[in-house]
This record gives structure tokens, C-alpha cells and sequence, in this order.
């Protein structure tokens, strides 16, 4: 069953064809909440209001890209995430980044020392992703982590497509900057000034 | 850093590095660029470094989802008949209700209906001379009748009454308002305490007794309502 036509069946109330897009999509939502707002369990909330909303929703999916609607709901729900922990100052980004350890090993055959190393090089990247402004955030995970066409961020971000390429460019920009002040902390293979 | 250094040229192909990265600009500007870096080591610097995050990111990790997302909806069978399709019909009569108890309180409180504090209505006033009316105490015992005449005789003068009021009417056999007769009735003690009138709830329009009810059933539509909303709002949930 292709996707259109899981769309239109859940949109006349089928649970189990809408579910099938919730198994196709789950993954990239959870992780784009798991980038955006640092920590887990929060992640998790956001994900779960995402599917919520956008099963409630389903009817005003006027159609399109539907991996771009429901990033789109999942980029507001992590919006609103953010505004009320900015809001009650929760707890730090930094300090939720620290949350982020659930790097599964990759195979059997990656040594300990390259899982080290990839753990380290993904924890310094959130790190950086973390002093990234939200929008900038949003789209460099969109774009480069998630492997996103312009098009299709600028769906999910409800932006145009001038706006995500300054906004790109401004976020990975930055995002070197912040490596190349760290440098030394990276492994020697993934040094910026080779 | 490498920003800020250069040229207006060189600040214009640092603008289009991301895209250029990306393959995403026109053959014009490619080639602008393309020229530019083979002359401008700053720049060239900058697209080594800027290209290295972008694989940098490329490499982040794709953490696993700790459970599933999916949706789900309780069974229509499951749904009890307050449910969440029960707010069609339960908020309009929740309103309804309301509005009747609030007009019904307003003409209490206005005394619409001619309804005096105590004694409904003034019946006995205009109660023909002869009949009786049975009397009785607070507890039912000491029960005793009083004919018209003696229910007017035993009504004091107003000055008598300590000021009570003496209602403007045409009857000319038990012309007194009810306070007035209940203060004139006070001295025909019973056996325990003063008497009342029997039946006096049977008497006139038993407005309290209607308040009361539509009342109660507003709470229940109230109740019912917030519980039907309730229940739509837990219809989808997460597994």
C-alpha cells in the first residue's frame, strides 16, 4: 500500500493504515525532537503530541509531502517544548544535552575504540547543534543531518526557500566556528583545518 | 576565522559556499565560484572547513525510537452512552437547563408568580367563610382546625403585628398578608410550639421544589458533560 493511499484512508478514519505512517515516520520525528530539544524523555513527549495532533488533523492534510506535514508538527511541538522550558527555565539546553547517550553500537564488527569515537563525535555535534539559534537549528538538522531537500525543509519549516538557504548557511557557519573553537577536542580525523 | 576577510567578491562566494556545497546553484554562479577559489586560499579555506561539518553531520548518529508512537482509539462498542458523540445533544441541554433555572430564580426573586415568603400564594385568604383549614405544630401533633373567621380574628391589627404589612386586596373576608398571619396565628400554641399550616407545600405553585429540581438536573447535565468532553479527549492516545 503506498503512501497516498495510506493517507487517504486514514483520513476517512482508518487507525491501522495511519499507524503504518506513524511506523514509516516515528523514527525521524523522534529523532529531530531528540536534536532539537536534547533530551529523551522530552523527545518522547513530543513525538507522542506530534502523532496526536496530527492524526486529529489528518483531514486537514490538504496533501503534499506528508513526511513534510508531519515534521512540520513535530518542529511546532518542539517549538512549544522549548518556549515553556524557556519560559519556567526548566533546565538548561546544556546541561539536557549531557542526556543524550543512546548511540547504539553501529555492528559487530566496529572495534570499541571506533563506537568510542563515534559517541564522542556525536555528543560534540549535539553539543554544537545545542549553541545553534532555533530556526538555524531546525534547518541544519532538517538539511544535513536528516538529508532533507530545500524543498522539503522549507515545507516543514513553512518558510521559503531563500529563507532556508540563509538560514543553512548561517547554521553550519556558525556550527564550524564552534568546532574550530573545540578543535582540539575532536578526533585527529575529524579536525576542521587538516 | 576566515569570515570577514577578503573582498566584496570574496564575501559574495563565501554567501554561496553552503549552496555550492549542496550543488545547488546555477552553472553562472557555480562557475563564478569555482574560478574565485582557484585564486582566493582564504575562501578555499573556508570550503575545506565548512564542507568538513557538513560531513561532520552527515555522520550523526540516528538514535532508535525507545517505543512506538502508534495511535489508538477505543472500540465504538467500548464507548458509553455519554460518550463523546453525547456532546451534541448534552451541551445544548446543559444550557437550556441553565437558563431555565436562571429565569425561574430571577422571577423567584421578583416574585413573579405571587409567591409570598412563607405561606404560598394567599389561598386561605380567600378561603370562604366557614371552611376549615387544618393547623399543625412543627411535629405533627397537636394537629387543630381554624375556620375563616377564626383565622381572621386571630390576624392582629398591623400596628399589633409589630409592623407587618397589611396586603392592599378585595377580599373582604381574610384581607392580610401571609407574614401577618403567621404572626397572628403565633399565639394558638399547640402542644409543642406554634402551629403551621398543613399541606402548606400542596398549596399555590410549589416553586422551590422546581428550582430545586431543575437545579439538579443541571448538575447532572454539567457532570455529564464534562465527562463526555473528557472521555473525547482520551479517545486517541498513544500505545
Amino acid at each position: 500500500m503506498d503512501e497516498q493511499e495510506l493517507v487517504s484512508r486514514s483520513k476517512s478514519g482508518d487507525v491501522e493504515a495511519f499507524n503504518l505512517l506513524v511506523e514509516q515516520y516515528q523514527r525521524l520525528v523522534y529523532n529531530l525532537a531528540l536534536r532539537m530539544l536534547g533530551n529523551s524523555e522530552a523527545a518522547e513527549d513530543a513525538s507522542q503530541d506530534t502523532f496526536l495532533s496530527a492524526y486529529k488533523a489528518i483531514g486537514k492534510f490538504r496533501g503534499g509531502s506528508f513526511k513534510s506535514w508531519v515534521l512540520r508538527i513535530a518542529a511546532n511541538s518542539c517549538h512549544d517544548k522549548l518556549r515553556v522550558a524557556r519560559r519556567y527555565r526548566v533546565v538548561s539546553l546544556d546541561t539536557l544535552l549531557l542526556e543524550i547517550d543512546e548511540l547504539p553500537q553501529a555492528n559487530n564488527t566496529e572495534s570499541p575504540e571506533d563506537y568510542t569515537l563515534r559517541r564522542e563525535l556525536g555528543r560534540f555535534l549535539n553539543e554544537g547543534l545545542a549553541h545553534l539559534p532555533e530556526d538555524q537549528r531546525l534547518v541544519v538538522i532538517l538539511s544535513d543531518v536528516q538529508g532533507l531537500s530545500y524543498e522539503e525543509v522549507a515545507q516543514a519549516t513553512g518558510s521559503s526557500l531563500g529563507t532556508v538557504k540563509s538560514r543553512l548557511n548561517r547554521g553550519r557557519t556558525r556550527l564550524r566556528d564552534f568546532l574550530l573553537k573545540r578543535e582540539e577536542l575532536l578526533p585527529s580525523k575529524f579536525r576542521l583545518n587538516k | 576565522m576566515f569570515r570577514g576577510k577578503g573582498e566584496p567578491l570574496c564575501r559574495k562566494v563565501l554567501g554561496m559556499l553552503s549552496e555550492y556545497i549542496d550543488n545547488r546553484l546555477s552553472t553562472e554562479n557555480k562557475s563564478l565560484v569555482e574560478r574565485h577559489l582557484q585564486t582566493c586560499e582564504t575562501c578555499s579555506k573556508e570550503l575545506g572547513s565548512l564542507r568538513m561539518t557538513v560531513q561532520l553531520l552527515h555522520r550523526v548518529p540516528e538514535v532508535p525510537v525507545p517505543r512506538s508512537f502508534t495511535v489508538t482509539v477505543p472500540a465504538p462498542s467500548h464507548e458509553s452512552a455519554f460518550g463523546p458523540a453525547s456532546l451534541r445533544w448534552l451541551r445544548p441541554a446543559t444550557a437550556v437547563a441553565t437558563i431555565v433555572l436562571v429565569v425561574l430564580l430571577v422571577s423567584d426573586f421578583l416574585n413573579v408568580f405571587g409567591h409570598e415568603a412563607g405561606i404560598r400564594g394567599g389561598e386561605f385568604l380567600n378561603m370562604p367563610t366557614g371552611q376549615t383549614m387544618l393547623l399543625s405544630t412543627p411535629t405533627g401533633e397537636g394537629n387543630l382546625t381554624a375556620t375563616a373567621d377564626e383565622l381572621t380574628k386571630a390576624i392582629p391589627a398591623p400596628t399589633q403585628a409589630g409592623g407587618g404589612n397589611v396586603t392592599e386586596g378585595n377580599n373582604t373576608e381574610g384581607n392580610a398578608s401571609a407574614q401577618v398571619f403567621m404572626a397572628g396565628i403565633s399565639g394558638m400554641q399547640g402542644p409543642e410550639g406554634p402551629p403551621s399550616i398543613a399541606g402548606q407545600e400542596a398549596v399555590g405553585w410549589p416553586l422551590r421544589q422546581i428550582e430545586i429540581a431543575v437545579g439538579v438536573v443541571v448538575l447532572a447535565l454539567a457532570t455529564l458533560t464534562v465527562f463526555a468532553v473528557r472521555q473525547r479527549r482520551k479517545g486517541v492516545s498513544v500505545r
